[in-house]
């Protein structure tokens, strides 16, 4: 269980402070919207490690999250774009999330790649692929890292319906499958409706949960 | 209908043109001098040196080379270094390492003289322990400490630039990932910085190349020697022009080759974020090794900056303050440096955005070359070249001294001024070239709207270099006879010709803090500035 | 009231008018920067023959004495200058060649000029010896000649390139005087005692200041500034067995001047008492007038045995023999 209490985000000079209050159980997918800067981005920079909160807890399964640097947090992020490197291979990107000295590394990669439909897309630079394989590969990446939390932001904006419709159904396959904690913002009516076990609604720095 | 565009209709019609423009008058201006040197008809009144030009080619490019490579290196590791701890002071640090290159090189040797000499602190210290340390510190491994010390710091200074552009997202998606330490350099620093690197080592070779009076005071004796040397000895002890001009033609054109291939390169995928709020420190090993490295420049680099500082900052200071001279040359050296800087920016500029809207990397090396082969030509032949020409457009030498101090002061910058623009402009470019165009955001709107906006820190440390080169070397209106013009170098060279030594001592330290003090405020100011605009 | 201002004004220009036509000739001198300096001689000058000249006397420096010649050179018969000043014995010859100058009409008989030195186109307003400048406190016994220096190891001196100072090209010329042809196997065995060759006499002294070196190429009058400007007496310079050559400035009035009158004015006052006072303190140089020597310069060693080689000698030979000397650098 991914459980936020009180976590707090306030700078000084805003008059608005965030405060966060959630839980994600394994296996669930849990989807935050609200209007543009309600602080979605907020959340998940906090869970991720790249902001500090000034107070509150952030655990899993009852381990404290917060003193981990986001290096060391389980948890896999995907943004709407520049998830990968696109001076590198579709490979390479997927060689980043292993270790250097994996000796099975490549059979991990033609996996990963196999299970989110790109099986031969290995060589090709990720430059040169659609956005929707972008973030399809990307998604293969945190397949490979096996970390429980997984949270994607604004992650199908980008994409076409079709495409999007297909991403969701991964998302929702792998989150059933490996029993991630998956937490998505956006604001797309699609994700709510094909996706949301749990909804919230973001509000004046407060998580209201909604009736779905 | 798209493929036949004739080139004045092409979107960025205006600003080709302005840049063309600019590479055609600096080009102007460089046959200019020549000719007005080779027409120069001077009867040869003595027997002229020969010197063993194969020679002192085989010097000149083994020093560069080396140069080169050693300041590059030295860059990286510090502007990895830099780019990963965060410390009190660091801005400062950063400030400083900027200003090693700008300061008049016999500042430099000087304060690599008084850290690592025969009686310099090294010496001191390990006398303190009865150590004895018999090596000395002239030679060719002089030259490269002082060239590394100018070169490699500039270097830092750039890279580290290029580092804060990685984008934040990037960098938090490298950050869940866990790269280790070296996986991160490779995928995300190597990218953003290895685009900059060929120009960098271009200028930097150069720059090398064509030192004087460290290679003289640290060389040792003639056997370190320059092509610059030779050039200089034509002009003042035989007076042959001829010659000299010969040997810089080949200095120029032998420089040219090689830089060329680098100026031919096209920039690779270049990031136009800022990740300078984001701080994501390295694993334990690495952040030793970084401070082991950051510790050794600060040693290296800022100390012997240092040195010069604290010896100037002595008795000497206040009888150089009280002097109305000084303050006078304060002046005059803040008025050049401020419109050099000015013009150096409009320059860079004009020449930037036009090579980013070229393709072809024919046209976009055509832009460049110009500004690359100024800095080639000797000081001397400058000098001389600027003086006949003026004299030739019948305009008195000394009143037009002050203009052709801003130009060439400000052409001298310009490679430096390009080589922290460009990046910044090609990575914006890349970003928003279609949404522009399809906006039909020309010339000065996109300016503006979108670029200037985006590259306050860049425009801010482009006006430092501009400002800090013009507050330099007076070498090229020598020739002119101002007794009544004075600037803070000029001073400086003209207290140490006349036994002055604290003087020189203190006036130098003020250089160096007018420069630290550049360096330091001109990014952030122009910055905040952009912003308040946008 | 207004009617009076505007009438003052209209006065005032009208009295300005013809003051303006008459206006007082200027005197152009090129000289080397040092010179033309706030501290150094020319300030004094200027104020000093301006009184009694009725004409502007203007200085223009350039960065060097060879600059200044240079820039002669490249204006030819354009150029404004009347007085080339600051040109030292070992570019005077070539400083001839160029025919650019012409005899002066100055009474340099009473002049006390070390060899005799006289010109019929140029004139010597003061002089000095090289020698090798070193720091009492740290080197009590200083070589006594190039041949002990040579033969102490322990020994580092600095020097200034022949090819772009005027020191330096005293030392190559010193060698040679004092060795003649056997300067070329001189060289090698003083080679190894050099710490560097300088670009500039500044450069190298500030290594010496600094503590890199134990002795410097400069002037025998070099520790009178220590000495009389900063109270510091422990700079001395060292007497050497083989004698010290000798720089001999001087002044010439190029032959496009239209001030030719005035020009010799001019370099008449400049070796006179008047002038010569300003000299020993400001150029740190030896006087061609017979006047009393300011306290401070009766410490400084004064050379029995000088060294000079003709101009023509010079002239001729400076480039192979600067050719010789560079090679034992290699």
């Amino acid at each position: 269980m991914l459980e936020a209490e009180q976590l707090t985000f306030a700078q000084p000079g805003q008059p608005l402070s965030y405060v966060y209050d959630l839980q994600v159980a394994p296996g669930e997918i849990v989807v935050v919207t609200g209007i543009s800067g309600a602080g979605k981005s907020t959340l998940l920079d906090l869970i991720a490690g790249f902001l500090s909160p000034t107070a509150g807890a952030l655990s899993l399964n009852g381990d404290d999250l917060l003193v981990l640097p986001p290096e060391k947090r389980p948890v896999s992020i995907l943004f709407q774009q520049d998830n990968l490197f696109e001076h590198l291979s579709v490979a390479k990107n997927l060689a980043l999330a292993l270790p250097a000295n994996d000796r099975q590394a490549k059979e991990k990669i033609a996996n990963a790649l196999d299970e989110v439909g790109l099986a031969d897309y290995g060589p090709r630079r990720a430059h040169d692929i659609s956005g929707g394989q972008k973030q399809r590969v990307a998604l293969a990446r945190t397949l490979l890292r096996q970390k429980p939390v997984l949270l994607l932001d604004e992650p199908f904006a980008s994409l076409d319906d079709e495409t999007a419709r297909e991403m969701r159904a991964l998302v929702r396959c792998l989150t059933d499958a490996n029993q991630w904690h998956t937490l998505i913002v956006s604001h797309a009516k699609e994700d709510v409706r094909q996706l949301a076990d749990r909804l919230y609604n973001l509000f004046e720095g407060r998580l209201n949960p909604e009736v779905l | 209908m798209n493929k036949a565009a004739p080139f004045f209709r092409t979107f960025d019609f205006p600003r080709r043109v302005i840049g063309l423009a600019i590479a055609a008058g600096i080009t102007a201006l460089m046959l200019m001098i020549f000719l007005a040197v080779s027409r120069a008809d001077i009867p040869l009144s003595s027997s002229s040196l020969q010197p063993d030009i194969p020679h002192l080619v085989r010097m000149s490019l083994i020093q560069a080379a080396l140069t080169t490579a050693l300041s590059l290196g030295v860059g990286i590791a510090l502007a990895w270094a830099l780019n990963r701890l965060r410390f009190f002071g660091r801005q400062l640090v950063v400030s400083l390492f900027a200003t090693a290159i700008v300061a008049p090189a016999i500042v430099v040797a000087l304060g690599v003289i008084a850290l690592w000499g025969r009686a310099g602190w090294i010496n001191g210290l390990l006398s303190a322990f009865s150590l004895d340390w018999n090596g000395s510190i002239f030679g060719l491994h002089g030259i490269l400490l002082a060239h590394t010390i100018l070169n490699g710091a500039f270097a830092a200074h750039i890279l580290l630039a290029r580092l804060e552009t990685i984008p934040a997202r990037k960098l938090k998606t490298a950050q869940s990932l866990a790269l280790s330490p070296l996986r991160r350099f490779m995928v995300l620093d190597w990218p953003a910085i290895s685009s900059s690197l060929p120009p960098l080592g271009a200028i930097i070779f150069l720059l090398a190349f064509t030192s004087f009076p460290i290679v003289l005071i640290l060389g040792g004796g003639p056997a370190n020697q320059t092509l610059e040397v030779a050039i200089y000895s034509y002009v003042r002890l035989s007076f042959d022009l001829r010659a000299a001009l010969n040997l810089a033609l080949v200095q120029l054109v032998l420089c040219l080759l090689i830089v060329l291939p680098a100026l031919l390169m096209t920039p690779s995928l270049a990031d136009a974020g800022t990740s300078r709020h984001l701080h994501w420190p390295d694993n334990k090993n690495a952040r030793i090794l970084q401070w082991l490295i950051l510790l050794l420049a600060l040693v290296g680099f800022g100390l012997p900056l240092l040195a010069v500082l604290v010896n100037g900052l002595g008795p000497g200071l206040f009888g150089v303050l009280v002097q109305p001279r000084f303050w006078q040359a304060a002046l005059t050296s803040l008025s050049i440096g401020t419109a050099s800087a000015i013009l150096t920016l409009a320059l860079a500029l004009g020449l930037a955005t036009a090579r980013n809207s070229f393709a072809s990397p024919l046209a976009r090396t055509a832009l460049a070359l110009p500004a690359f082969a100024y800095l080639v030509i000797p000081a001397l032949v400058l000098s001389l070249g600027f003086f006949l020409a003026v004299r030739k457009l019948q305009i008195p030498p000394a009143d037009a001294a002050p203009f052709v101090l801003i130009l060439a002061n400000a052409l001298l910058a310009l490679p430096f001024a390009i080589s922290v623009l460009a990046p910044a402009l090609t990575a914006i470019d890349r970003r928003y070239r279609r949404t522009a165009r399809s906006l039909a955001l020309g010339g000065f709107t996109r300016w503006r709207l979108v670029e200037w906006p985006l590259m306050g820190r860049a425009v801010g440390i482009a006006l430092a270099f501009g400002f800090c080169f013009s507050l330099g070397d007076l070498g090229v209106i020598a020739l002119f006879g101002t007794s009544e013009f004075s600037t803070l170098p000029w001073l400086m060279f003209r207290a140490l010709g006349a036994y002055r030594t604290n003087d020189a001592a203190a006036i130098a330290s003020v250089l160096l803090l007018l420069t630290l003090v550049a360096f330091w405020a001109l990014p952030p100011l122009m910055k905040k500035l952009s912003h308040a605009r946008s | 009231m207004l009617t009076r201002l505007v009438l003052t004004f209209t006065l005032a220009l009208a009295a300005s008018a013809p003051a303006l036509a008459q206006q007082n000739p200027t005197l152009t001198v090129y000289t080397y920067d040092a010179f033309a300096a706030d501290w150094g001689p020319g300030p004094a000058l200027k104020t000093g023959f301006e009184q009694t000249c009725a004409c502007t006397l203007e200085f223009v420096a350039a960065d060097s004495s060879i600059g200044a010649l240079r820039r002669v050179q490249l204006e030819g018969e354009n150029t404004n200058a009347d007085i080339v000043l600051g040109l030292d014995t070992s570019i005077v010859g070539e400083a001839l060649a160029t025919g650019l100058f012409a005899p002066h009409k100055v009474d340099t008989g009473a002049l006390r000029v070390p060899e005799n030195w006289r010109s019929p186109v140029f004139v010597p307003f003061d002089y000095g010896y090289f020698a090798m400048v070193y720091n009492t406190e740290l080197m009590p016994t200083p070589p006594t000649s190039f041949e002990k220096l040579a033969g102490n190891p322990d020994l580092k001196i600095v020097i200034q390139d022949p090819r772009s100072s005027t020191p330096g090209m005293g030392l190559m010329l010193w060698i040679k005087a004092a060795y003649g042809d056997d300067a070329e196997e001189a060289w090698p065995e003083i080679a190894p005692r050099v710490l560097t060759l300088t670009r500039s006499w500044s450069e190298a002294y500030a290594l010496f200041l600094a503590g890199e070196a134990d002795m410097v190429l400069s002037y025998t009058t070099s520790p009178a500034y220590h000495l009389m400007v900063e109270n510091d007496p422990r700079f001395a310079a060292a007497p050497f067995r083989e004698g010290h050559y000798t720089q001999i400035e001087v002044a010439g009035i190029l032959s496009s001047s239209p001030n030719k009158q005035l020009a010799n004015d001019f370099l008449t006052y400049l070796i006179s008492p008047e002038a010569q006072v300003f000299i020993p303190t400001t150029n740190w140089m030896y006087p061609v007038a017979d006047i009393e020597l300011p306290a401070g310069f009766d410490t400084l060693f004064v050379p029995q045995k000088t060294l000079l080689l003709d101009d023509e000698t010079v002239t001729e030979n400076a480039a192979r023999w600067i050719g010789e000397m560079l090679k034992s650098f290699e």
